[in-house]
């Protein structure tokens, strides 16, 4: 052991585990010095053995992350069969079909309202929930721990928690509706008409507590005086919301309906599961669920590439316009 | 005055009203899993539906062990989700240790590049990599699952392991050096041991990501015997009849692992999340 004696190394330690600036916010000169520890050591070896050990990470990003992205760019340029080894160049011809292809454009549609309608509500109820939450109650820690239990859940889970809890002949929510005289028959959830709203609402029981821990945790980080101040001056709650909550939010915000858009738009497991033998599937038909299908149903490993480049390419594109719209809070964020 | 006091009590009311709301819709449908998983057959299908089991049961448990491969299913589960975090762990911690130790040309470039890859979402991924997977043949092995949620993690666990990293003072080595240890030996003794709840925080995010993963694991991976248990809970719902009950039990099981170890790191979470910990 290299320390002097134990009682250094005990009265260092609660000072760098328990910062509570957190862990994103470290004190930004700890990389900075970072360079200087083998002080008497030659500078060339000290850039090596940072390279070799970045090297294992970037290694593995690049051959099994970036490669295969960039290699679905030269897949959607072949006719390609999933299984078999033939491949035939045939340039754009995948996306001159797609572009003809009803299939298509409605997943395209279905994939927008899927996630417009989640988005939307995950953020509501998300944020709500972060306001409760925030206020100190008994057994606040319990909630909080019990709110986050959908989102930590494998989703095969979920799934199969609410076809049951969904089932049109033994389901608890057709039992309810009924016995509450709200509907008179039997309401098919995951039939043709409802499967998109079943698939929705699920979807925002799954993801909000994203957005209820994004949230919480900077709600956490406002100083109390502000409300404080606020209230001597005969503020309302809804007028504090807005002029305190709201902006020190904004940032938080920002990223988390990124992240959101991305995720909700490439979400497959979710809805994929959820159409799976409930006969309506084809009615939540979103764009990755479609992709997917090209490939494994249909073996036609081009077109699926070809799905997920254009899904790439309007999600880059969507971003951009996004930072764009939003650079203010971009910097804040 | 007493106004006042009328107002104060209603927002309380309201708060705990909320709270409890919320609890319900998140927890509702878990303990509605765990009373049909011990329900008998006749009961799951009972009208009105009784909330509490008037007749519990093992026998679904009894069934899911010995007529379905569910064991074989949770083995291969907990095999290639424990590689998985190996894998990740080892790579990401030295590599979280170059970007907040080491100065070298590009580090900030390299660091931009991983953090971009964090967006990739699995499906833009599973397709090709399906393709090279079969071109290299090791398609329908553990081996190609390990390695896609090595990818699949990786980004996130350095992010995060970074940030760990850099809440460690450097002072502590630099004493650790001065007094002649060497790096290896600051690391082990001086580093690690500090970054030991980071360390264990971030596997068990690895290992539910894994653990929970479906879409790579229905690509990648045919034979039944080396299915993990996500995919092969899947098929079961297959079956002709819906066997509601057994479901529910296979349901419980795959949660209480992934449970027990989100409560174990649920006091990381939120310094996690404020890294970007959690992807889905």
């Amino acid at each position: 052991m290299a320390f002097h004696s134990d009682r250094e190394l005990r009265r260092a330690a609660p000072a760098a585990t328990d910062s509570p600036s957190g862990a994103i916010t470290a004190d930004p000169n700890v990389t900075r010095r970072g360079g200087l520890i083998p002080v008497t050591k030659p500078k060339r070896r000290e850039q090596l053995t940072g390279y070799l050990t970045i090297a294992p990470a970037f290694i593995l990003i690049i051959g099994l992350t970036l490669y295969p992205v960039a290699y679905s760019i030269w897949l959607s340029l072949l006719e390609k069969h999933s299984f078999f080894p033939q491949e035939r160049f045939v340039g754009l011809e995948n996306y001159f079909y797609l572009s003809k292809d009803p299939e298509f454009w409605t997943s395209l549609w279905l994939g927008v309202v899927y996630s417009i309608w989640t988005i939307v509500f995950q953020l509501i109820l998300g944020v709500a929930a972060a306001l409760l939450l925030n206020q100190s109650f008994v057994g606040r820690g319990l909630v909080r721990g019990i709110v986050l239990f959908p989102y930590m859940i494998p989703t095969i889970v979920a799934v199969i928690l609410w076809k049951w809890l969904l089932n049109d002949m033994y389901g608890i929510v057709n039992y309810w509706l009924l016995t509450l005289g709200i509907v008179r028959d039997p309401v098919s959830w995951l039939g043709t008409d409802h499967i998109m709203l079943s698939t929705i609402i699920m979807s925002i029981w799954q993801f909000f507590p994203f957005v209820l821990l994004s949230i919480l945790a900077r709600l956490q980080t406002i100083p109390e005086a502000l409300y404080e101040a606020a209230k001597m001056d005969g503020a309302s709650p809804f007028r504090r919301f807005v002029h305190i909550t709201l902006p020190q939010i904004r940032g938080i915000l920002f990223v988390v309906i990124l992240l959101r858009s991305i995720w909700m738009f490439t979400k497959f497991d979710t809805v994929w599961l959820m159409g799976e033998g409930a006969g309506a599937g084809r009615f939540i038909r979103t764009l990755p669920v479609y992709a997917y299908m090209r490939t494994l149903t249909y073996y036609q490993a081009g077109l699926g590439a070809a799905l997920a480049v254009i899904m790439f390419a309007i999600l880059v594109v969507c971003t951009v316009i996004y930072f764009g719209l939003f650079r203010e809070e971009a910097d804040i964020g | 005055m007493n106004r006042w006091r009328f107002q104060q009590l209603s927002n309380r009311s309201f708060l705990y009203v909320g709270a409890t709301l919320l609890a319900l819709l998140a927890a509702f449908p878990f303990l509605w899993m765990v009373s049909t998983s011990f329900k008998p057959p006749v009961e799951v299908f009972a009208q009105p539906p009784t909330f509490i089991p008037q007749d519990p049961t093992w026998d679904n448990f009894y069934r899911l062990f010995t007529t379905t491969n569910f064991l074989t299913y949770f083995r291969n589960s907990l095999i290639v989700s424990g590689l998985a975090v190996l894998l990740t762990m080892v790579v990401s911690a030295f590599g979280a240790y170059s970007l907040t130790r080491y100065q070298y040309l590009g580090r900030e470039k390299i660091a931009g590049l991983i953090l971009c890859t964090y967006m990739f979402a699995p499906i833009m991924v599973v397709i090709p990599f399906f393709i090279l997977v079969k071109k290299v043949g090791i398609e329908n092995t553990h081996f190609a699952l390990v390695l896609a949620f090595t990818s699949f993690c990786l980004p996130f666990t350095l992010w995060l392991m970074r940030a760990f990293f850099k809440t460690i003072p450097v002072q502590l080595e630099e004493a650790a050096l001065v007094d002649g240890a060497g790096r290896v030996r600051a690391v082990i003794y001086v580093v690690l041991p500090l970054a030991l709840p980071g360390i264990i925080a971030t596997s068990i995010f690895t290992f539910i990501l894994a653990w929970n993963d479906y879409i790579f694991t229905r690509i990648l991976i045919t034979s039944d015997e080396l299915k993990t248990l996500p995919v092969g809970v899947q098929d079961l719902f297959h079956s002709a009849l819906i066997d509601w009950g057994l479901i529910m039990a296979a349901g419980m099981m795959i949660t209480i692992p992934a449970l027990l170890f989100f409560v174990a790191v649920q006091r990381y979470l939120i310094r996690g999340w404020g890294a970007g910990a959690v992807k889905g």
